[in-house]
Formats: C-alpha cells, structure tokens, sequence
C-alpha cells in the first residue's frame, strides 16, 4: 500500500507538470488548429530568462512571473511573425515552421548557455529532504504538491477565462468557427495572439517546475517533457482542457505505477514506452481522444 | 519563351544535357574529390534516400510522419545484428532489412489510418522517441547490446569480387581504367557508388509509383481525403501499402548510413528524432512532392551541415563572424534558421523554384495521352510539378 501510495503521488506530480504542458498545446490547438511542436523549447527558453532575473537578484517567484510574461510576449510573437503569414500558404508549412523553431530554439538555448557552469535554479516550493507529508502510509513532498497546486489553479483559471468572460466567449466562438465568429464581430486576430500568449506562459511555467526539481536549467530539460505532454494531451483529447489535465495526471499515474510494480519489464527505463503504448492503444480504439470531439467534415 | 513538345528532337536535347551533366558530376566527385568529401557525399545519397521515403509519405499524400528515423534505425540494426552476431555479408541484410520495415510500418499505419494531421504526427513522433528507448531496453540487450550499441560492422576491405573482376578494366586504352580500390579511400568510394546506386533504384521505384494508379490516388487522397473515396480510392489500401514502401525504403537508407558508420547504437545522430527532423528538412529544402527534391536537398544538406560545422570551429567567414559567440557548432541554428527561410520564401523547395525559373524560360508541352498532340497555343499555362509545403 505505501508502495501504491508513493507511486500515486509521485505520478500525480509528474503528471501535473505533463498537464501543463498537454494545456498549453491544447489551448493553441483549439483556438488556431496547430500543434506547436516548439512548446517545449520556448518553455525551456523561458526559463532561462528567469534564471536570468532570478542570477541578478530577483526573489525566485517574481523571476518566474516574469519568465511567464516572456513566454507569454514569445508566443504571441510566434503567432504574429510565424503561423499568421504562413498559414495562408498551407498548415504543412506551419507545421514545417515550428519545427524549425524547435530545432533553432533548442539550438539558441544550447549555444548561449550549454557551457559549463550550470545554471542553477531554486524550487518554487520548499524543497529540503524533511519538506513532505506522510499521507495513509505514503511520501509526498511538499514541491511535488505544488506542481499539483500550480495545474490545478491554472485549471482553474482557464476554465473562469473560457465559461465566464468575455474574451473566453470569443475563444470558444474561434475554436467553434473561426469563420463565422470573424462574421458576427469577433477580433479573431486578437483572440489567436491571445490564445498564443495563454500557452506561452503556461508552458514557460511548466518549464520552470522542471527546473526547479532538478536544481537547474538545461537546454534539454523540456525534450522529454513535451513527448509526455504531447501524449497526455493526444489522450484526453487535443481540444479538451479538461481532457489534458486528467491525461496528463493519468499517464503519471500509470507510468509510475508500471515502473514502481514491474521493476523487471518496465523500471525507469521503459516508462517513456509505457506512455506511448497507452495513447497508441487509446488512439486505435478512439481516434479523438479520451474526450475530444470527434471532426466531422464535408466535402 | 521557348516552347517544346514532349519527345520533340529538342526536348531530347535537353533531356541528354541533364543525363550528362548528372553522370560527369557523379564521376567527377570520387575520382577528383578527398576522402571525407567522397564520405559526405556517400552519407548524402543515405539521407536522400530516407527524404525521398519521407517524400513518398508527406510529400504526395500528405500523411505527415515524424517517426522516420525509426525504420532508419531498423534498417541499421537489421544490418548490425545480422552481421555481428550470424556472420552475414553486409549486402545481402538489406533485403532482410526493408522487408522487416515494410511490416513494421504497414502496422504502424493502422492508427494512421483512422488518424489524420496532428494526431498523425504525434504517433509518429511517439515512434521516433520510442525507437531508441526500446533499442536501450534491458530486455532487449540480448539483441541489440543495449546503450553501447553494435560496432565494427562496416566493410573490412572493399568486397573482393570487385578488385578481381573490375578493377583494371580497360575500356580505350591503359589510361582509361577502373581503379582498384584499396583502404579508407576504396571504402568510401564503394559505399559512393552502393549509395549512389541504391538512390537511383529507389528513385525508379519512386517515379514508378508517382505515375502510376497508385501515385494518383495518393495525390487525390492528400488533396481532399473524403473526395477521393468517394472518387473509388481504397484508402486503407493505398495508405497502408505506400507507409509499407515508405518504411521499406527508409530502412535500406539505414542499412547503408550503419555500415558506413561502421556501428548502430541507441543515439546515433539519425536514429533519434533529430534525424526525423533532418529528413523532414532535407525534403522541404529540395522541395516536396518533387521526384527530385530530396536528392537535391541532401546534398545541400551536407554541403551546408559539414561548411557550418567547419565554419563555427574555425570561426572563420561569415558563418564564424556570425555565430562565434556560441558553445559550439553553430549547424543546427543555421539550419533552422535556413528552414524557416526556405518556408517563407520559396515553399516549393530549391527544386520547385528552379522549375519555376525554367518555365519561364522553357516549356515543355506534355503529350496529352491518348490524342494526337495539342497545338502549342492550347495549353498556355502547363503545370510545373510540386506542392508548396
């Protein structure tokens, strides 16, 4: 049972911050239809703007706040300078595009701060050994309950932003019909480098929780955090928030669980595959996600 | 402007200009060039060889992958375990080879068949990810020797049977003759012409497929998905059956890249996603949905790969002015920074710009099938070849 406990709540941290990263891919696609494969990157590129703040002396939260405003500031320029003009000529083009920004974010990251000494960061949240609370038998310590924070509250303030305010009407007016929303007087444009900004901040966020549980930023922090995120957000749907999160914490549920239970087969080596086993599964049996809306298109 | 029927005496002189200009700059790089130069050039007819696979997939039907480099990496492994461990000769595992890709990736596209766009690319960058974790496995050491990988699986010395039978043909007189190939140089000279052989079958294989039934369907299929079916496309069918050849022909491209490594191991650079990544923009820069675009783009690929390399070493030129700042190599950013370019300014690829430039200049008229041909005034705006990525 401790066990089980430990492997749950270790999954529910790990899937908190997957969560994130499923959101902010969801919160793009369902605005502009695009998988912006450079969400990690630019999370990534973040947080080294708020190890930046935070090496000059700023207090640590206020370093990530304004990590956040620079993801938010680098994908609404995405937005604007990358997929606006691209996306006349074809969705491939987009999606060649962001590519190449992952490739060249990962790149710039690497070239400015790949040498040696490494940055270091401080956790968000108490982070001493003794910092955890001892749950029905299990660990679970205080960061990893502030990942789970962290999501839940962002969550949480996504879904006031989309069912309460206006913004969040003309959002989901976009996602529903882009065309028809121009039409009746939606600022389309302003809603896309909104949405844009939503996502950058949240994955600059995401990226700032991993580097805080590691001690440090690297260039590669984010790589194999976006496969996890890309595959929680594939799981419960690409156009469902509600549908990222629970993906997100179930793969961390599982994965953890599969690891903790089958040292043998699984460990920590395979539990990448365990994930990605899991969506292929999930995709052969329905398409759409756990709970995305299945397209329906005429000719 | 000038303007040609297909099959005129003037369309065959341009047509033989191209053959030769082709043939002297292939004979032109082993016999005139250094080592590494001929070694690059041997890596490049690999990659075109895994662009042109991607080319097949993307470029005409639209299906996008990002999990090439997996069936890369089974063509290398397929290589590498059959000749460490059962003693086979290098060449003949590359049947062995594409036929086990070509099963791998018809199950693959049993999703992709239910799957279009986005989720299409996720599974397939799961692919790409999963390939080097499963090659990594501990319970699969046993085959594939874990992390450390398999090495010393490249050639020993160049096959015998070429020395014997080739070698000192003379075809005038003593001063035209093959040369016996021996060493480092022989090697990389054999694995040029392998390579440069298997790209030319491949390139067959792809023309038969693009002209033909199949090929059509498959543009149809990428052009509108719902109206090809009804048009009596079998889908399933023909997705199932070019992802299979796509597969096939990737892992063959693998085959070649690991005996010239002389190893496969876990994270070699084009089993891992950057080599999805590297095909997807070798075919963009030479130009989707072009027979020839991923030749072209893989040569400007290494060309500009090794220049930029040597470039940020050195910091010398513009790249090195540019880029000195940075921790090491400076390739991957101008790459990206070329394929954000390329995708702004000519999205038909070096290959599809080049065409339009050409069609400017000269027009080929295609024989309409069937009919007598055309006058010239009726068809005044033919189409030139390509998709716009």
């Amino acid at each position: 049972m401790d066990r089980f406990l430990d492997a749950v709540f270790l999954g529910l941290s790990s899937g908190a911050i997957y969560a994130l990263v499923a959101l902010s891919l969801v919160v793009v696609f369902r605005a502009s239809g695009h998988l912006n494969f450079a969400a990690g990157e630019m999370g990534t590129l973040s947080a080294f703007i708020a190890w930046a703040f935070y090496d000059a002396g700023v207090p640590l939260v206020i370093a990530a706040l304004l990590g956040m405003a620079f993801g938010a500031l680098l994908g609404g320029a995405t937005e604007v300078a990358i997929v606006r003009p691209l996306e006349k000529k074809s969705p491939l083009a987009v999606f060649v595009a962001l590519i190449a920004l992952f490739l060249g974010i990962n790149a710039l990251t690497t070239g400015i701060w790949g040498a040696p000494p490494a940055e270091e960061i401080g956790n968000l949240f108490p982070n001493d050994p003794e910092d955890f609370w001892r749950i029905g038998g299990g660990v679970w310590r205080d960061r990893d309950i502030g990942a789970l924070v962290v999501t839940l509250v962002i969550t949480g303030l996504l879904f006031f932003l989309f069912q309460r305010t206006r913004f969040g009407l003309a959002m989901r007016g976009v996602a529903s019909n882009a065309e028809s929303a121009r039409l009746v007087g939606v600022p389309t444009s302003r809603v896309l480098i909104g949405s844009w900004a939503i996502a950058g901040a949240i994955g600059a966020i995401a990226a700032i929780l991993v580097a805080g549980n590691q001690g440090q930023v690297t260039p590669i922090i984010m790589v194999t955090i976006f496969v996890y995120g890309s595959a929680a957000a594939t799981l419960g749907g690409l156009d469902s928030p509600g549908g990222a999160v629970i993906g997100g914490l179930l793969i961390g549920i599982i994965e953890n669980l599969a690891a903790e239970f089958s040292k043998d087969w699984v460990g920590q080596e395979m539990k990448l595959g365990v994930a990605l086993l899991v969506i292929f599964v999930v995709l052969l049996v329905k398409p759409s996600g756990l709970f995305g809306t299945a397209k329906v298109e005429r000719v | 402007m000038l303007k040609l029927n297909e099959g005129s005496p003037g369309h065959w002189v341009i047509r033989i200009i191209w053959v030769a200009a082709v043939v002297a700059a292939l004979v032109y790089i082993p016999t005139k060039t250094n080592t590494s130069t001929i070694g690059d050039i041997a890596t490049a007819t690999q990659l075109a060889i895994a662009a042109m696979s991607l080319n097949l997939l993307l470029g005409y039907s639209g299906v996008i992958s990002i999990g090439h480099s997996a069936f890369f990496g089974i063509g290398g492994y397929t290589t590498a375990i059959l000749v460490s461990e059962y003693g086979w000769t290098q060449g003949w595992t590359i049947y062995v080879a594409a036929a086990l890709a070509f099963v791998v990736g018809c199950i693959v596209s049993l999703p992709a068949l239910r799957l279009k766009g986005v989720y299409l690319a996720l599974v397939t960058l799961a692919l790409a990810v999963l390939f080097p974790t499963l090659v990594r496995w501990g319970k699969l050491a046993w085959l594939t020797n874990g992390a450390q990988g398999i090495s010393g699986i490249g050639y020993e010395q160049t096959p015998t049977w070429y020395n014997d039978h080739f070698a000192r043909w003379q075809f005038i007189n003593e001063s035209i003759s093959l040369p016996e190939l021996r060493g480092r140089e022989g090697r990389a000279i054999f694995l040029y012409w392998v390579g440069i052989l298997i790209l030319a079958v491949c390139y067959l294989v792809c023309r038969g497929i693009v002209k033909s039934r199949v090929g059509r369907s498959l543009i149809a299929i990428r052009d509108n998905e719902t109206a090809a079916a009804v048009m009596g496309i079998s889908r399933a069918k023909t997705k199932a059956l070019v992802f299979g050849t796509s597969a096939a022909m990737c892992a063959v491209g693998g085959c070649l890249y690991a005996i010239q490594s002389t190893l496969a191991e876990p994270n070699l650079r084009f089993f891992t996603l950057l080599g999805s990544i590297t095909f997807l923009l070798i075919m963009v820069l030479g130009g989707a949905a072009t027979l020839w675009g991923p030749i072209v783009g893989a040569f400007a690929y290494v060309i500009l790969d090794t220049r930029t390399r040597q470039a940020g070493e050195s910091g010398e030129g513009v790249i090195g002015w540019l880029f000195g700042w940075m921790t090491g190599s400076p390739a991957t950013l101008v790459l990206a920074i070329v394929l954000l370019i390329i995708v702004f300014v000519a999205p038909f690829g070096i290959v599809g710009l080049l065409k339009r430039i050409a069609a400017k200049f000269i027009v080929i008229i295609p024989r309409p099938a069937g009919t007598a041909p055309l006058p010239v005034s009726a068809l005044e705006e033919p189409a030139v070849a390509g998709s716009p990525i």
